[in-house]
């Protein structure tokens, strides 16, 4: 990359840094006030429902060293976060920065392997839709992958369950961490791949890079590099492939992340959303702080990796 | 005279339309010859069929049917090939009464088999440019980059230094200020003018043996297009290269060429040595071309500001033609003694003076009734 592309770029990364640091703090406050006025109260789960408004509640919250107002409580919360503490589980009684990090990583590998297999199917199907127009062969994989896009991936993933249990007498009990079971790699790829194919993506991913691949091959300056002789390719890259491909995945993690919550409870996959469904249940407030944290700093990252590449590619975006 | 550079025999190149499940006759059998180191003037209105037959030229022609029938020869270095080469077994074409009423073609195949025969001639022996050059350029990457990927992949430096060295050059040639700085411009940060300066200079940078130049000046500011012509000419004085130019603009074509062919309804209906057919006293000429130089407008009109004379009447759409002339509907020189013949049979391309032919039932040719 020439040195003059390079100052646009890091500008273009410092005001997403910002904006995502901005977003954070709006989700940590709307989160926060959502779980202060839904029914329910932490203590209830640590009382295993003996009567929360007794002394023995009050006297709780005291050695807990719980503030009584709400902005206390977000304050202390805060102040704590800022060093890098997000509080205990309540359930628990685990930190919850280090269960989040070792969940995350089975969430992330989950989405980002299901992106992988969604683009792995879609860029092959778009790419030859796009450069030979609609063959028998491509069209008849769209529309499949149309029908299996519209599938809810919750019914997929059962399906593939049953499939599993009646037609080969196995049940991923736990995935993803099952190293020690028969066909581990199965019970681990098998969530990816639901995730990946059921999960909706697929057919807006066929349909964004499709388009936006036809309108470039379509534009003079592509009929230009075919007048010279060179190869078209290497032209509709930067416009008709890598800036489609960086928008459609930015824009699908957040389904991604809605999918994922509902695959790690089909299969057991022990990741972020199992952990939250869990929370949700037990009002596990700091661990639900966390993870909402979490889950809206990868949405913004996929933003940012979009924004970065828009703006490395764009020499209009640049001088802006 | 040694054979033309490029020889078109019998184009015809159509398009379908679902709309109207007709064919569109875009190019319907047009012969030209482009003779070494002359410039080729093509002329016609808009829609008359100029551009496909030099996109079919360059094998650029990318919607169905595209080319199904004709020789395109093209003499270079010594060897002469036919660019259409083995067309017509991917092209089955049903003629009724001449007229093509069904064409079943394998359109797979035969960009497969043209890519192979032009692989070699685009961009190194026939280079392009377009108009509305803003759009023409790759927005994506700089004047320079596009300039340097034409000369290593068409000349034998194919060293980046070496490569970047001629770009300079060449951009210096079509007299682009300060080169040095230009060559990492991008397309968007230059006026229409300038950009058309860069793509002449790709263009020419391959040392192509023919430059098709279609509409070249269409698209940008009226000052700038006089100066791009400038600019054609004095390359055409420095380098000698053989041009077919495109263009809907007579005056365009009158200051550039040395011979002309008038396009209209997807064929030729006069050509000839520009100073023939342009002369203003000429005795022979199509009341077409006449309609179009009666549009040029004269000292005297730009004076008093009065508008344009347009020619009557509508482009014909080349979807229905009609059975006789295809300039009849529009035409207002039929006499009592041919309007038969106008209204119901096509006119050849007839020779009325050497290396001057006409499409017209006013001037049959000699020898013929
Ligand atoms: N890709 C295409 N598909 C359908 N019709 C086309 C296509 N390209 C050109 N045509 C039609 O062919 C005719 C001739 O077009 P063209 O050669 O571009 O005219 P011009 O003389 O202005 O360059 C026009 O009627 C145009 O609409
Ligand atoms: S053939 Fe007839 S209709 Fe056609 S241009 Fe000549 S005079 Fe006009
Ligand atoms: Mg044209």
């Amino acid at each position: 990359m020439k040195l003059a592309a390079i100052r646009p770029v890091s500008r273009a990364l410092a005001r997403e840094l910002a904006v995502t640091a901005l977003l954070l703090l709006g989700v940590s406050v709307v989160v926060f006030a959502i779980l202060y006025l839904a029914p329910g109260d932490p203590l209830n789960v640590l009382l295993e429902g003996q009567s929360p408004r007794s002394q023995l509640a009050l006297g709780m919250r005291e050695a807990l060293g719980v503030p009584q107002t709400w902005y206390g409580q977000y304050a202390a919360w805060f102040g704590k976060m800022l060093q890098g503490n997000f509080g205990n589980s309540i359930r628990t009684g685990l930190p919850v920065l280090p269960e989040l990090a070792r969940v995350g990583v089975y969430t992330l590998t989950l989405t980002l392997g299901s992106l992988a297999l969604t683009l792995l199917i879609a860029v092959p199907i778009a790419v030859h839709a796009a450069a030979h127009g609609g063959t028998a062969g491509n069209t008849a994989a769209t529309l499949a992958a149309y029908v299996l896009s519209a599938v809810p991936v919750f019914w997929f993933g059962y399906i593939v369950v049953y499939v599993f249990i009646h037609q080969f007498g196995m049940f991923p009990l736990i995935s993803g961490t099952a190293a020690k079971q028969e066909h581990a790699w199965l019970y681990f790829l098998v969530p990816i791949f639901v995730l990946g194919i059921a999960s909706g993506t697929l057919s807006e991913m066929i349909r964004h890079l499709r388009e936006e691949l036809s309108r470039v091959l379509a534009e003079d300056y592509i009929r230009t590099a075919r007048a010279k002789g060179a190869p078209v390719w290497r032209h509709a890259f930067k416009e008709g492939f890598l800036i489609p491909v960086t928008e459609i995945m930015s824009a699908k993690i957040p389904f991604l992340l809605g999918g994922a919550v509902i695959v790690e409870q089909v299969f057991n996959w022990p990741g972020m959303g199992r952990m939250a469904w869990q929370a949700a249940q037990d009002r596990d407030f700091p661990v639900i702080m966390g993870i909402a944290l979490v889950a809206a700093a990868f949405v913004r990252l996929g933003n940012l990796l979009q924004r970065v590449v828009f703006t490395a590619v764009n020499p209009r975006a640049s001088r802006e | 005279m040694d054979a033309p550079l490029l020889a078109i025999e019998n184009l015809r190149t159509y398009f379908y339309s679902r709309a109207k499940r007709a064919f569109i006759r875009s190019v319907d059998g047009v012969s030209l010859g482009v003779t070494r180191g002359e410039t080729l003037g093509i002329v016609g209105e808009s829609g008359s069929g100029k551009s496909v037959t030099a996109l079919s030229a360059a094998g650029l022609v990318t919607a169905g049917p595209g080319v199904i029938s004709g020789r395109i020869h093209l003499n270079s270095n010594g060897a002469s090939r036919n660019l259409l080469d083995g067309l017509e077994k991917y092209a089955r074409v049903t003629e009724q009464d001449g007229r093509v009423v069904a064409v079943e073609k394998d359109e797979r195949g035969w960009r497969r088999r043209s890519e192979t025969l032009m692989a070699g001639v685009r961009g190194k022996e026939i280079a392009m440019i377009f108009q509305n050059p803003r759009s023409a350029l790759n927005p994506y990457s700089t004047i320079g980059k596009q300039l340097v990927e034409t000369i290593r992949l068409h000349t034998n430096l194919k060293r980046e230094s070496e490569a970047r060295e001629r770009a300079i050059h060449w951009l210096d040639r079509v007299r682009i200020d300060s080169p040095r700085l230009r060559f990492d411009n991008f397309p968007f940060g230059m006026s229409g003018g300038m950009c058309q300066r860069a793509m002449i200079a790709m263009a020419l940078s391959a040392e192509p043996s023919l430059l098709i130049a279609d509409e070249p000046t269409t698209g940008l500011d009226a000052t700038i297009q006089s100066r791009i012509v400038d600019l054609l000419a004095e390359l055409k004085a420095e380098t000698g290269i053989t041009t077919l130019l495109i263009s809907h603009d007579i005056s365009v074509i009158q200051r550039l060429s040395d011979r002309i062919a008038v396009m209209y309804g997807g064929t030729v209906v006069e050509t000839g040595r520009a100073a023939e057919v342009l002369a203003p006293e000429a005795k022979v000429r199509h009341p077409y071309t006449a309609a179009l130089l009666a549009s040029i407008p004269s000292a005297e009109t730009i004076r008093r500001k009065s508008y344009l004379q347009a020619i009557e009447g509508e482009v014909l759409d080349t979807i229905e033609v009609p059975r006789g002339c295809r300039f009849y509907g529009r035409c207002n020189r039929v006499t009592e003694a041919i309007r038969e013949n106008c209204a119901g049979l096509e006119p050849p391309l007839g020779e009325v003076a050497p290396g001057h032919k006409v499409r017209c039932w006013l001037y049959p040719s000699p020898g013929k009734a």
